[in-house]
């Protein structure tokens, strides 16, 4: 393996590690306007995948057809999340949200492996084309769609946060959630919306994952659970632009040490850069805060 | 009758996983790392009755010893952090326990095959209990015995200053350190007796399936073992022991017949409790409940003051 290799995989992780960017930006969101983790998001995410699966072979649609499906089906799986695991139970009790969803993960996992029987599903590449070829490194088609869809949902998630009011709502709730209240916003309804929002999201990554791995199996639901955590830990809890750093820092790091050691090793040294960032940036990179 | 020794010696080990991430909790800190200190006790306890020859206890022990050095080292960056953020780290730091025994091959050859732990295909033949003519019914008293003394220590701690300074460490940590408590002290202490707790019930796993493999220290165990104390509510030791005898007795066995059903069951359930009691089954007014149930003696002086 020579230099050359090494830059290719960080190259390759960079382009994948939008999706992990992606799946960091869902925790982050929730977080932000609750100060809740939300465990079961990445598992829903995958589910959301799943059913988009439904389309194509049960329904007889056109195989682009599992995009929209996933992503709208992640949407909705969002919203259930929030009114089994966060709407009914109070605040105060941190543990109980964590428990609930750390349930609806476990839940999710099992429906997965009870619908498709623990086979793993082939799901269609985004594009299939040649890869594109600059000097000696080469891009690999399928991932620059990958690539191309994550970064079109962050613009439209960052334009949603930003330029309407819907998202000046959301960014209220997060900062100030009782004065948000009395200016009349509807935390339930808020905080339900950002659930959609995050499921979208998480929907259009779900999606991304199935579309450059080629197959979707219950064994992936763990690793994205993990590593988007970590993404959100290395962000900064609550920062999205953090999130997106930290995705594609995750992403081309797990391809770097996957070159440079192999598969099965790879995922030790990522948690190992979480606990180095622990030590060194405890409060994540774009945040002050170290807690919390 | 060996069918229920058995299913003892499980609630025996999922009991002490409990009371391991229960002493963490009264810090008010969640530690999904549990798992990754039960898997350290699992392979150090295998390794040393198997490949070194040694008598069961002090393996034990020694595994005990080693996961609590390992909580400790953790401890420290781990808990420059607090709340959400230390469930993640841990979280981590559990899976990279479990990816690291994925990799770990270290095997000796003993006449003629060769034994220890081998990756992905895991660390057969421990077979401490059976090479030493243990019967089912004395190796599930030894467990219990284990499980009673650390419940007993625990119990005894929780009405010792010490557990008074866990449990304000727990409910506010700024008042906790305004009265001159060290939390970063109290919180390691926390999670390095955490970690040895987690590493004898390891060992005891290890030795009782014979077989341990890396998927055996999931996420799933790391959340059973938070599980037990959260659903039994922190009050007491108690609480935890009836947790994992209802979930590993009634959930897990219990409802055997359901087939594959039993565990979309069980994660529903968790949502289903969490919504009905966030607190806990047994939250601090049920507590106070049942106490007044059992001894008359306080029931009475209520009566007096009312």
């Amino acid at each position: 393996m020579g230099f050359v290799d090494y830059v290719q995989a960080i190259i390759d992780g960079l382009l994948f590690g939008t999706t992990y960017s992606l799946i960091g930006i869902g925790f982050t969101l929730v977080f932000g306007v609750m100060q809740k983790i939300n465990m079961s998001y990445a598992a829903g995410s995958l589910a959301g995948a799943y059913c988009g699966l439904v389309g194509p072979q049960l329904m007889g649609l056109p195989p682009w057809s599992v995009f929209p499906l996933s992503i709208a089906a992640s949407g909705v799986i969002g919203y259930l999340i929030y009114l089994t695991c966060f709407r009914f139970i109070p605040l105060a009790s941190p543990l109980a949200t964590l428990m609930s969803t750390v349930g609806m993960l476990l839940l999710l996992d099992e429906i997965i492996v009870h619908s498709t029987a623990g086979m793993p599903q082939n799901y269609p590449a985004i594009y299939d084309g040649d890869p594109i070829e600059i000097g000696d490194f080469m891009l690999r088609a399928d991932l620059v769609g990958v690539f191309l869809v994550c970064v079109v949902a962050m613009a439209v998630l960052l334009a949603l946060l930003y330029r309407t009011r819907l998202g000046m709502a959301t960014r209220a709730v997060a900062q100030q959630p009782v004065a948000a209240q009395l200016c009349g916003m509807r935390l339930q309804a808020v905080n339900g919306l950002t659930f959609v929002i995050a499921g979208l999201l998480g929907g259009v990554a779900g999606a991304m994952i199935g579309a450059s791995v080629g197959m979707l199996s219950p064994l992936i639901a763990g690793p994205i659970t993990v590593k988007g955590l970590i993404v959100t830990v290395i962000g900064g809890l609550g920062s999205i632009p953090g999130a997106i750093v930290a995705g594609l820092m995750v992403g081309a790091a797990e391809n770097l040490f996957q070159a440079l050691r192999n598969v099965t090793e790879r995922d030790i040294y990522v948690m190992l850069l979480l606990f180095v960032f622990l030590v060194v940036r405890p409060g994540g990179l774009f945040s002050g805060r170290g807690h919390d | 009758m060996d069918f229920y020794y058995s299913l003892a010696q499980i609630i025996g080990f999922h009991t002490l996983l409990g009371l391991s991430a229960y002493i963490v909790l009264q810090t008010g800190q969640v530690s999904l790392a549990q798992a990754g200190f039960f898997a350290i006790g699992a392979y150090v306890a295998g390794m040393l009755t198997v490949l070194a020859g040694w008598h069961l206890v002090p393996a034990m022990l020694v595994a005990g010893l080693g996961a609590a050095l390992m909580a400790c080292l953790v401890g420290f960056p781990a808990l420059r952090v607090r709340g959400l953020m230390l469930v993640i780290a841990t979280l981590a730091f559990g899976e990279a326990v479990r990816l690291f025994f994925f990799n770990f091959d270290y095997q000796i050859a003993k006449g003629e095959v060769k034994i220890g732990p081998l990756g992905g295909e895991g660390f057969r033949q421990i077979r401490w209990f059976p090479e030493n003519g243990w019967t089912s019914l004395e190796v599930m008293l030894f467990v219990w015995t284990v499980v009673a003394l650390v419940a007993g220590a625990l119990w005894w701690n929780d009405r010792s200053r010490f557990g008074a300074v866990l449990r304000a460490v727990g409910e506010d940590e700024v008042a906790a350190q305004s009265v001159g408590i060290n939390l970063t002290a109290v919180k390691v202490t926390a999670m390095t007796i955490g970690g040895f707790i987690a590493g004898l019930g390891g060992a005891i796993y290890a030795h009782y399936t014979t077989h341990i493999e890396h998927l055996n220290f999931n996420v799933l165990l790391a959340t059973f073992a938070i599980a037990y104390p959260i659903l039994g509510g922190l009050r007491s030791v108690f609480g935890t022991i009836v947790a994992a005898i209802f979930v590993q007795g009634f959930l897990v066995e219990g409802l055997r017949f359901l087939g594959d059903w039993r565990n979309l069951l069980f994660g529903a359930l968790i949502v289903l409790a969490m919504n009905l009691r966030p607190h806990g089954l047994i939250d601090a007014a049920t507590a106070r409940r049942l106490a007044r149930l059992f001894s008359r003696e306080q029931w009475r002086g209520e009566q007096r003051r009312a």
